[in-house]
């Protein structure tokens, strides 16, 4: 078990994990961002909003973090500050068009499912364990693929 | 309750403020504000899976405070409802149910094939200036607005 310095840290971080989520899921439900109505229309384009919502949040954090990652900041629970960057690979760029659709059909994303459901519309219900279905399917078919190498493999090394 | 919130909060006080939290979050622990691998960490903690990142089930269960908070302690509540009332406006609960249980599952696949959602791709990746992130972002935005489109197309304009 954990204790003593590691443990109270490890607390210090599941309650800071605690705060920025009820921080954020109060962000989306003030902002409506939970409602199908507010993201189909941000997609059909009939209100600009949302996009407003998602660019003025990066404008404001982009430059914030690239100033403090260049000042070396060090942070009180996770060391350094590192942002990470990493050149777009074909899997990006599929489960990024496979999200597109999933995002427009449902009209709701992972953190706004939970805001929904706190809402008390029933239908989150239901797009919450879709939500869970989605990515259990890739960790299956991603387990799939590593047995399947581990035993080409083990055949290649036995036929030697 | 005390209904202190706007209808909406317009989108020049909302947007700042979760750019301020994305700026937070790396500030106090060098970590990103994305959902997915929230709902991934609980997964794995109902599944029993080692090496769960429990802070991100702390996350995940936060979310749904925060929306207790926003939609029934600061606002007065909408009550228990359906939700997704313009899809229910086209569509009979019979259509609506599965159109949202399979989207769901489409974007939640998805996300985990590129490694993150909305939130993790769209915009702390993108404040991060990842190359990836931003590839992933435009790629989602492209075929979500195609998808309306096409959505709006097929009921004759009723979407």
């Amino acid at each position: 078990m954990s204790s003593g310095i590691n443990g109270r840290k490890a607390m210090t971080m599941n309650l800071t994990g605690l705060a920025f989520g009820i921080m954020f899921g109060a962000v989306l439900g003030a902002s409506n961002l939970h409602e199908y109505d507010t993201i189909h229309a941000m997609l059909a384009f009939e209100e600009l909003d949302v996009f407003f919502f998602m660019g003025s949040a990066i404008l404001v954090s982009a430059p914030l973090l690239w100033l403090l990652e260049r000042r070396g900041l060090s942070t009180p629970l996770g060391g350094k500050l590192t942002l990470s960057r990493s050149m777009p690979e074909k899997h990006h760029l599929k489960g990024g068009a496979l999200f597109g659709i999933g995002w427009a059909i449902a009209g709701t994303c992972p953190a706004p499912t939970l805001v929904m459901i706190s809402s008390g519309a029933w239908l989150g219900l239901i797009s919450l364990p879709g939500i869970f279905l989605g990515l259990h399917l890739r960790e299956r078919e991603q387990k799939r693929s590593l047995e399947k190498l581990v035993s080409v493999v083990e055949d290649q090394s036995a036929g030697v | 309750m005390f209904d202190v919130l706007p209808e909406r909060l317009p989108w020049f006080v909302g947007g700042p403020v979760l750019g301020l939290l994305i700026v937070g979050l790396f500030v106090v622990a060098n970590q990103p504000l994305g959902a997915s691998g929230a709902y991934v960490q609980t997964s794995g903690l109902f599944r029993r899976r080692e090496g769960v990142v429990i802070w991100r089930v702390w996350y995940f269960v936060g979310l749904f405070l925060g929306g207790v908070l926003a939609t029934q302690v600061l606002r007065d509540p909408a009550g228990f409802r359906s939700g997704y009332d313009a899809l229910r406006d086209v569509f009979p609960l019979a259509v609506t149910v599965p159109l949202v249980f399979g989207g769901a599952t489409l974007l939640g696949y998805g996300a985990a094939v590129a490694g993150g959602c909305t939130s993790g791709h769209g915009m702390c990746g993108t404040a991060q200036r990842s190359p990836a992130s931003m590839a992933v972002t435009a790629t989602f935005m492209v075929t979500a607005i195609a998808t309306t489109f096409f959505l709006s197309l097929v009921t004759g304009g009723a979407l």
